[in-house]
C-alpha cells in the first residue's frame, strides 16, 4: 500500500442499536475492521442512525475512527424506507470502499435493496471475511442451509456489502480508537416515507434471540411434554442462555417458530451450543454448522447429533439436565 | 387483486449437495418448490379467495418449470416463465433486473416471494425487485391483512426480539417466513391441470433487456470457489457414569473449549 | 428405438405432487398409525379431499381418469408411508369400486361412486372365506335366485376395511359344485333399520399394515335386488375378477418397492452412522454384499412392474407376467426387509426403530392377489407347459 498516493476509502459498519444500546455484532464487525485496516491503513467508521444515541455514541468510540451519527426521531424504529436515503446518499458522498452489517433482521431487510440502489456488490449472510493487500474482501457464505461454502469476491466500483453472522468474530478486549463524532443531518423527505411501524410485540422473557445469544440450549421432542421445557429454561437462566428448539416441536405447537434452529427456522452461530433429546435431523444441525462448540446428548448411542458434536453423552435429559443446571450453577457462583 | 408471485425450483432440503471441483457443485437431482416461495403462493391464493382476482406465478429459469407447476396446482391462474440464454451465470441483481423488467408494465397490487430461495439463501431477489420498481417491501413477514379498499396492508416483520407491525401501501413486495400460514397441498384435480397447463415462455429481448444486463458478465459478486463445510474434530464422548459425566462436561466447557 | 424407459416431465411432477402429499399429511404420523391400530378417518378424510381416491374413475362421478402409469406412480409414492393406510387407499380406489363402476347402473353409482371417491362410503371387496382364498372355485358364500333378487349367505374374512365398510363387491356361487364357473359378484351394503344387507364381524388384531382394519363380514339370508348383479351375465365372475387382477398384483408390487426402498434407505442411513470396530459398519463387505443385493433386484423388480404398468395401459394380455412382478418384487421385499433386520443388529428388535415396522408391513404382500405357492404351481406349469 502506498501512502499519501491513493489512501484507500473507508470501511464502514452499520451500527444497528436496540433502545440506545449498540449491538454485540456491532462491535464484533468494527473489531474485524480494525484489523483489516492494519493491512490498508484505512479508516473504520461507524454508521450510527436513530434517536438519543449517547450511550452507542460511548460504546462506539473506542472500536471506530469516525462515527457517523444521524440523530432523527424519525429514525426509530428502523424502516427501510428513510434508512435507503440517508445511508445511500452519505455514501454517494463518501464513497467507502467497504460497508458492513449484522445478518440480523434489519441488515437482511436493507442490505440487498441498498445494494441494488447502489449498484454494487453485496454478500448475504457471511460467516467469514478476509482482506487482501489490495483492500479487496473475500467473502465466505454457506450455501443450501450449509451444506456447502462459497468463497466470494467482489469485482467492479463501489462499496463492497455484506452481512456477517454473529459470533463471525471476536469482540476486541482492548480497543483504542477514539472515534471522531460527524453529525450529519439525515435526508429526511416525507415523500419517500412509505411504511410506518404501527406496534412492537416484546418477545415473553427477557433472553436474546437465539442469533443472537452466545450460549443456546435445545431441547426437541425427546422432551417429551410442552411444559417440560421448565428444565430447558432453567438451564438457560444459570447460563445466561437463550432456548432454541426443533422443527417437530414447532409443528406440535409446543415452542414458538422464532426458537426453531435448522432448514425452515434460524441458522445459529452460538459459541456454546447443547441439544438435549435431539436425535440430529439433516434440517436440524445444517443450522448449527457454524457454532463453535456444540455438545449433545441424547440417550440413542447411534444418534447422528454426535457426528456433528464436540462433546457427547449417552444419557437421559431427564437426569442430566437437571444435574448440569446445579453443577454450573455451583462452579459459576464460587468465581 | 392482481398478485404476482415469485417462485423457484430449488434442490430439495434432503438432495446431496457436494463440492465437485473449486467452480462446480455436484447437486442431487431432487428438486422441489422453495418452501417459502409455497407460503408466498398460498398468502397469494388467500388473497384472491377473498378480493377476487388473479395470482400469476413467475419463475427466472432456462430449464425447471415445476415451481410454476406447482403454483398452479395449488390454484394460481397464471404462469410465467423466463427463459434466455443470456441469463446462465446471472447472479440474484440481473434476475431481480429481469423480473422488474417484466412486472414494470404489469397492474399489480402485491409481489409475494419467499423470504429466501433454499438454495443460495440469498433473500436478494427479494427486496432487489421491490428497489428496481420503487415499490415499498417489507422482509421475512409472519402476518398480513390487506385493506384492498384503502389500499394498504398490515403486516407482521418478525425481528429478533419481538414481532414489528408496520402499515404499508400497495402495491408492495413482501417476502415471506414459515408462520405465515400453511401451504396448502395440492388437489388431484389441479394437478391434473398444471400438467396439461401451456407455460408462456418470455425471452429477454421481449423484456427490452439485453445480454450485457444480465448473465456472467453483469455480476459484481462471484464465487471463488466451493468448499465443504468446516469439519469438526471428531466427537469426545464422555463415558463415565452419571453424574460424574455431567461433572466432566463442565469442566471441559470450562477448560478446553473455554466457553463458560 | 422402440424402447424408453424414461418417465414424462408431467409423471415426474404428478410423483413430486404425491410424494409430497404423502411427506405432509402421513410420514409425519406413521409410527402413531402403527401403533394405534385404528383407522384413521381424520387422515382419510384430508387425503380424500385432495381427491386421490377417484384416480381411475370416470370424470362424471368426480374421478380423475387417470391411466395405469400414473396410478403405479401413485401407488408406489403412496405406500413409502403407512402401508395400512395404503391398504385402505388402495382397497378404495381398485378393488373396492371397480366392479360397481363396470355394472352398477346409474343410481347405484350416484348412490355408492360418488360418495366413495370423496371418502365418505367406505367400500371393500370380499375374496376370501375359511375353506377358500387363493383357491376362489372353494367359494361357499351362496347366492339363491328369488322373486326380484337374490337371497346370500356366508361369511367372508380378511376383509380390508370390512369393518368401517358401508358396501361390499361380494364373491358369490350360485353352486358350490360349479367350482370356477359358477361364482359372481354382488354389490351388498351394510345392514341397516332400513336396508337388509351384511353385518361386520370381529376386527383382526394384524401383525403389520395395522392402520388398515379387517375383518369378517356376515351374509345372513341377506336380500339384494336383481341389478345388484355385478355382472352382465350370471357365472362369470372369475372372468370378471381377472379384469382386476393384473392392476391388483402389480399395485401389490409397488408396495413392495415402496416398503423395501424405505427399509434400506433406513438401513443405510444406520450403516452409515452406526460405529463398530472403528468404523462405520457400512464400511465392511458383508454389509456392504446387503445392499448391493438388494439394489440389483429392487431395479430389476422396479422395471418389470413398470413394464407390466405398460403393458397393462397397452392392452397387452400379461397375466403371467403381472404374476411375476408381483412374485418377484414381493419376495425381494421380503428380502430386503430381512436385510435391513440385520443390518440394525439387536436394534431391530426394538419399537424404537422403524425397520421392525417394514418387516411386519412387508408380510402382508404375501396374501394378495394369491399365495405364492399358489402363484408359483401356476407359473410352473405354465413353464413347463408344451
Amino acid at each position: 500500500m502506498k501512502w499519501g498516493v491513493s489512501m484507500p476509502n473507508e470501511i464502514w459498519i452499520l451500527a444497528e442499536q436496540q433502545d440506545g444500546k449498540v449491538k454485540k455484532i456491532v462491535l464484533e464487525l468494527l473489531s474485524a475492521a480494525i484489523d483489516f485496516s492494519k493491512k490498508t491503513g484505512q479508516e473504520v467508521s461507524a454508521l450510527l442512525l436513530g434517536s438519543g444515541l449517547g450511550e452507542s455514541v460511548k460504546n462506539l468510540s473506542p472500536f471506530a475512527d469516525k462515527i457517523y451519527l444521524l440523530d432523527d426521531p424519525s429514525l426509530i424504529p428502523y424502516t427501510s424506507d428513510l434508512f435507503l436515503t440517508s445511508i445511500a446518499s452519505l455514501v454517494k458522498e463518501h464513497q467507502p470502499s467497504i460497508l458492513l452489517g449484522g445478518a440480523t433482521s434489519t441488515g437482511k431487510d436493507l442490505f440487498p435493496r441498498l445494494a441494488m440502489h447502489l449498484q454494487t456488490g453485496y454478500v448475504p449472510d457471511c460467516t467469514g471475511l478476509s482482506m487482501g493487500e489490495d483492500g479487496k474482501l473475500t467473502a465466505m457464505r454457506p450455501l443450501f442451509g450449509g451444506k456447502v461454502f462459497a468463497e466470494m469476491a467482489f469485482s467492479g466500483a463501489g462499496p463492497q456489502m455484506a452481512t456477517v453472522r454473529n459470533n463471525t468474530f471476536l469482540v476486541n478486549d482492548k480497543p483504542d480508537r477514539t472515534a471522531k463524532v460527524i453529525s450529519v443531518s439525515p435526508q429526511i423527505d416525507p415523500a419517500t416515507i412509505k411504511k410506518t411501524v404501527t406496534g412492537f410485540e416484546k418477545a415473553a422473557g427477557a433472553k436474546l434471540d437465539i442469533t443472537e445469544a452466545d450460549i443456546v440450549v435445545a431441547a426437541g421432542r425427546g422432551i417429551k411434554a410442552p411444559e417440560n421445557f421448565k428444565i430447558m429454561e432453567d438451564l438457560a437462566d444459570a447460563i445466561n442462555a437463550s432456548v432454541g428448539t426443533t422443527r417437530a416441536t414447532v409443528d406440535e405447537g409446543w415452542r414458538d417458530l422464532k426458537d426453531q434452529i435448522g432448514k425452515s427456522g434460524k441458522n445459529i452461530s452460538a459459541k456454546l451450543y447443547m441439544a438435549f433429546g435431539i436425535s440430529g435431523a439433516i434440517h436440524h444441525v445444517l443450522g448449527i454448522g457454524t457454532c463453535k462448540t456444540v455438545v449433545a446428548v441424547d440417550k440413542d448411542p447411534n444418534a447422528l447429533i454426535f457426528n456433528y458434536a464436540d462433546y457427547g453423552i449417552v444419557g437421559d435429559l431427564f437426569q442430566i439436565v437437571p444435574a448440569l443446571t446445579e453443577e454450573l450453577k455451583k462452579v459459576l457462583s464460587t468465581e | 387483486m392482481e398478485i404476482y408471485v415469485l417462485v423457484k425450483q430449488v434442490p430439495d432440503p434432503e438432495a446431496i449437495v457436494k463440492v465437485k471441483s473449486d467452480l462446480e457443485l455436484e447437486i442431487e437431482n431432487k428438486y422441489f418448490t422453495s418452501f417459502f416461495d409455497e407460503i408466498a403462493v398460498e398468502a397469494g391464493l388467500k388473497l384472491k379467495e377473498k378480493f377476487g382476482g388473479k395470482v400469476t406465478v413467475l419463475t427466472v429459469d432456462n430449464r425447471k418449470v415445476d415451481a410454476l407447476r406447482r403454483g398452479i396446482s395449488m390454484g394460481a391462474d397464471d404462469a410465467v416463465q423466463i427463459a434466455d440464454p443470456a441469463l446462465e451465470g446471472s447472479d440474484q441483481f440481473a434476475i431481480a433486473r429481469t423480473l422488474s423488467a417484466y412486472l414494470k408494465d404489469k397492474p399489480f397490487d402485491l409481489i409475494l416471494t419467499g423470504r429466501q430461495a433454499m438454495d443460495d439463501d440469498a433473500g436478494i431477489v427479494g427486496p432487489a425487485v421491490a428497489e428496481c420498481l420503487g415499490i415499498p417491501h417489507v422482509h421475512s413477514i409472519i402476518g398480513l391483512e390487506v385493506d384492498d379498499q384503502k389500499r394498504e396492508a398490515k403486516v407482521v416483520r418478525e425481528v429478533e426480539n419481538g414481532k414489528e407491525h408496520l402499515m404499508c401501501p400497495l402495491p408492495a413486495l413482501f417476502t415471506c417466513q414459515k408462520g405465515l400460514n400453511t401451504p396448502r397441498i395440492p388437489l388431484v384435480m389441479n394437478v391434473m391441470k398444471a400438467m396439461k397447463t401451456q407455460i408462456k415462455k418470455i425471452d429477454l429481448a421481449s423484456l427490452g433487456l439485453s445480454q450485457e444486463d444480465v448473465g456472467s458478465q453483469a455480476v459484481r459478486v462471484k464465487v471463488q470457489r466451493y468448499l465443504p463445510p468446516p469439519k469438526r474434530p471428531s466427537v469426545k464422548m464422555i463415558k463415565e457414569d452419571f453424574p460424574d459425566n455431567v461433572k466432566t462436561l463442565v469442566k471441559l466447557l470450562r477448560e478446553e473449549a473455554k466457553v463458560i | 428405438m422402440a424402447i424408453d424407459f424414461t418417465f414424462t416431465e408431467e409423471q415426474e411432477f404428478f410423483r413430486q405432487t404425491v410424494r409430497d402429499a404423502v411427506n405432509r399429511l402421513i410420514m409425519p404420523r406413521v409410527k402413531e398409525l402403527d401403533e394405534k391400530e385404528e383407522f384413521p378417518w381424520d387422515l382419510w378424510k384430508d387425503f380424500a379431499g385432495l381427491g386421490y381416491l377417484g384416480l381411475r374413475h370416470k370424470e362424471q362421478y368426480g374421478g380423475m381418469e387417470t391411466d395405469t402409469l400414473m396410478q403405479m406412480i401413485f401407488y408406489e409414492e403412496l405406500a413409502r408411508g403407512s402401508c395400512g393406510f395404503s391398504m385402505s387407499a388402495t382397497m378404495q380406489i381398485l378393488m373396492g369400486t371397480y366392479f360397481i363402476a363396470r355394472f352398477g347402473n346409474e343410481e347405484m353409482k350416484q348412490r355408492v361412486l360418488v360418495p366413495a371417491i370423496r371418502g365418505e362410503k367406505i367400500g371393500t371387496i370380499c375374496f376370501t372365506e375359511d375353506q377358500s382364498g387363493s383357491d376362489l372355485g372353494g367359494t361357499r358364500t351362496l347366492a339363491t335366485k328369488v322373486d326380484g333378487g337374490w337371497r346370500i349367505n356366508g361369511r367372508k374374512q380378511w376383509i380390508t376395511n370390512g369393518p368401517i365398510a358401508e358396501f361390499a363387491t361380494v364373491m358369490t356361487t350360485v353352486d358350490p359344485k360349479l367350482g370356477l364357473k359358477g361364482l359372481n359378484f354382488f354389490l351388498v351394503e351394510k345392514k341397516t333399520p332400513q336396508r337388509d344387507g351384511f353385518v361386520p364381524g370381529q376386527k383382526l388384531h394384524k401383525l403389520g399394515s395395522r392402520c388398515s382394519v379387517t375383518g369378517e363380514l356376515v351374509l345372513d339370508n341377506v336380500f339384494v335386488p336383481d341389478e345388484n348383479l355385478l355382472g352382465e351375465e350370471v357365472g362369470k365372475g372369475v372372468q370378471y375378477a381377472g379384469e382386476i387382477l393384473n392392476e391388483v398384483r402389480v399395485m401389490t408390487g409397488m408396495n413392495a418397492l415402496a416398503i423395501s426402498k424405505e427399509a434400506m434407505e433406513d438401513a443405510k442411513q444406520y450403516a452409515n452412522n452406526r460405529i463398530a470396530f472403528g468404523n462405520p459398519i457400512s464400511k465392511f463387505q458383508l454389509i456392504r454384499e446387503k445392499f448391493a443385493k438388494f439394489w440389483a433386484w429392487y431395479e430389476a423388480s422396479r422395471t418389470f412392474l413398470y413394464r407390466c404398468a405398460w403393458m397393462i395401459q397397452s392392452n397387452i394380455p400379461c397375466t403371467n407376467e403381472c404374476m411375476l412382478a408381483k412374485y418377484h418384487a414381493t419376495e425381494m421385499c421380503m428380502v430386503a426387509v430381512e436385510e435391513a433386520m440385520r443390518i440394525y443388529g439387536g436394534n431391530a428388535f426394538c419399537s424404537e426403530y422403524p425397520v421392525q415396522r417394514f418387516w411386519r408391513d412387508a408380510k402382508f404382500l404375501l396374501y394378495g392377489g394369491g399365495t405364492h405357492e399358489v402363484l408359483c404351481d401356476y407359473l410352473g406349469r405354465m413353464y413347463c407347459k408344451d
